[in-house]
């Protein structure tokens, strides 16, 4: 119809080439896409293996206070071995996080 | 396969260079449709946010549709998730159609005049149909619609066009 081809030729755009500038913007925001994603996942990472090392720690103090609390040489802590545990945990816990290569990150 | 689907696979894998020959190919047709629907209001940070969206999500694209057609509907998301950020915001004459050298100076300024009647759909339905070449069924993809709906909102759209060219 006439009409479509009046609105179709009002629409029309001229060809042009590729805007350079505009592709190195959005080059350049992959790239910050693509390095954030590496930060994430390195953060990841390191959270695993502290988590991994967090457990390995609990599971350590379970089975001594588990398997052997008499033979702990500190009398009065064995008394309330959970309690100890959890504060020793505290304490290596704050020991790794407050060590210069992780505040330095 | 054609090269669009071959780059988007490449695109999908991590290969940025896929995906900045994609952004190459279609980013004109992307920016023209955001700044006739924005009318140049912040079309291409619109533009740039469709295209990081599409670089997220580049494993989304299967190759169902072209990949234009893909491009296209991660844009009108992105306009309508901003516009509704944005609030709704009084119309404006359309600066950005001057600036894009058409072929016939005093068809920008009808076209701009043409569109500026139009409800946002309207807008759409009119720019993709009419202005990208899309089929219907395309223009239904891409702006979420079922097909009926599409026709219909275009049916006005055109109504509305005819009568703002023959006023």
């Amino acid at each position: 119809m006439i009409e479509d081809e009046r609105i179709v030729a009002l629409f029309a755009a001229p060809e042009r080439a590729p805007d350079e500038v505009f592709v190195a913007r959005i080059a350049r925001g992959v790239a910050a896409e693509q390095r954030a994603a590496a930060a994430r996942a390195a953060a990841w990472r390191r959270f695993a293996v502290e988590c991994a090392g967090s457990a390995a720690v609990i599971t350590a103090f379970w089975l001594v206070w588990r398997l052997a609390p008499a033979a702990l040489p500190l009398d009065g802590v064995t008394t309330v071995p959970a309690a100890a545990a959890a504060i020793l945990i505290l304490g290596l816990w704050f020991a790794i996080e407050l060590r210069p290569s992780a505040t330095a990150r | 396969m054609d090269q669009d689907a071959v780059l988007a696979g490449r695109a999908a894998a991590g290969d940025a260079a896929a995906f900045t020959a994609l952004v190459r190919a279609h980013e004109g047709a992307v920016r023209r449709f955001l700044a006739r629907l924005t009318r140049g209001d912040g079309a291409d940070d619109l533009a740039q946010e469709a295209f990081l969206r599409a670089w997220r999500r580049a494993g989304d694209y299967r190759g169902a549709g072209s990949y234009r057609g893909w491009l296209m509907r991660i844009a009108w998301t992105a306009f309508l998730d901003a516009r509704k950020s944005a609030g709704r915001r009084e119309d404006r004459e359309m600066a950005v159609l001057q600036q894009e050298s058409p072929r016939n100076p005093d068809a920008a300024i009808d076209l701009g005049r043409a569109l500026a009647g139009l409800g946002t759909r309207e807008r759409a339905a009119a720019l993709l149909c009419f202005g990208e070449g899309c089929s219907h069924a395309e223009a239904a993809q891409i702006m979420g619609l079922p097909l009926g709906t599409l026709k219909s909102i275009l049916a006005r759209a055109r109504a509305a066009l005819v009568a703002r060219l023959e006023a």
